[in-house]
């Protein structure tokens, strides 16, 4: 549909907890199809969350499998319409870096195993099991639904954020 | 880590700082090694185009403090390094640890005056430590965000819930996000 605007960190949006999606209807279709163009349209992007195109709903698109740490374990596109965790474990460190915080990357602990639930475009719910990084992403992108940025989870300043060198 | 003088070991802080360039670690610690000092605490790290040391030195007695400042004086003249040595006394070797919990404070908004001095009087009024604390501008040149991690001991009877409660109305004050995190190490 079409390749939206990143909002970047001062904007309130970014902090605020999006609100339930209560009905798949054009709107939220459209809103999907926004998500999936922008995320393509981003330099090295693995995921968008729709508070970062300026829209507050539980809505998130996915897809590691053309990055190099995630090509070999994936489920493709994820379009997730309320995602819920399930079940989380084990734990890893990795560099993040986010469009709405551009030119910095930081150092974030997070699960690597998930069980997940979440809406699909056509109603379908689906659970599923997700690791490595694209259980890293899943986080980071439902981060977003929630207010959180990589910002509020970096341990250290010091040593936990650093200045983006690319985004490959 | 729990720092006890000896009775026969004078200790020095050192703090240097100049425009960077590659080797003023290697000739701080030079000079350090010549005399015969031994580093028992240091940090070390670029502060905007300034690379700065701050360094507890210890030296068996008999040494003074104007050996460490001549030498210091004879590598970093012309150099753009300025050194500054200062004898510590025994109550301020002996270092004692934090008792009460541990916690990460991290602030995060659009840059204005005033967050760090807000944030951290809120907790010396409250006798919250701190022990470590960083600040970086981030963001874009035409919105620039402040973003200030530390950490800190809590007192007793203040919890990580109290400390964050304590810093709710700064928030709005200032605009800023702030977060509460307990850091304690725990023995496993």
């Amino acid at each position: 549909m079409a390749v939206k605007p990143i909002v970047v960190y001062p904007d309130p949006i970014l902090k605020q907890v999006c609100a339930p999606v209560q009905a798949i209807d054009d709107e939220i279709k459209e809103l999907i199809e926004d998500l999936v163009d922008t995320m393509h349209a981003g330099p090295g992007s693995v995921g968008v969350a729709a508070p970062q195109i300026g829209v507050s709903r539980r809505v998130c698109v996915i897809d590691v499998s053309k990055n190099r740490h995630g090509k070999d374990n994936n489920h493709g596109l994820l379009l997730m319409i309320n995602p819920e965790i399930l079940a989380k474990s084990g734990g890893a460190v990795m560099r993040e870096g986010c469009m709405s915080v551009p030119d910095y990357t930081g150092d974030v602990e997070r699960a690597t195993e998930l069980t997940l639930r979440f809406t699909e475009p056509d109603g379908n719910v689906r659970e599923f099991e997700a690791s490595g990084f694209e259980a890293v992403a899943i986080q980071h992108e439902m981060d977003h639904l929630d207010g959180f940025l990589f910002l509020d989870r970096i341990a250290s300043l010091k040593t936990g954020l650093f200045r983006r060198k690319s985004y490959k | 880590m729990n720092l006890c003088r000896k009775p026969n070991l004078a200790h020095f802080a050192v703090t240097i700082i100049g425009k960077d360039r590659t080797g003023i670690v290697a000739d701080t610690s030079e000079v350090l090694y010549k005399l015969g000092c031994n580093v028992e605490d240091s940090s070390c790290t670029m502060l905007g185009g300034e690379f700065a040391m701050i360094l507890i030195v210890s030296h068996e007695k008999p040494f003074s403090k104007k050996k460490l400042e001549e030498e210091f004086a004879a590598k970093t003249t012309g150099t753009g390094l300025s050194a500054f040595v200062r004898t510590l006394k025994d109550d301020e070797v002996c270092y004692q640890g934090p008792e009460g919990e541990l916690c990460l404070i991290s602030v995060y908004g659009s840059d204005k005056p005033g967050i760090v001095y807000r944030v951290t009087r809120e907790l010396a009024d409250r006798g919250v430590s701190i022990t470590d604390l960083n600040t970086k501008l981030i963001g874009k040149p035409t919105e620039p965000v402040y973003v200030l991690v530390l950490e800190a001991a809590l007192p007793q009877g203040l919890s990580v819930e109290d400390a964050s409660a304590l810093l709710e109305n700064l928030k709005k004050e200032l605009s800023v996000e702030i977060s509460v995190r307990l850091i304690t190490p725990v023995s496993l």
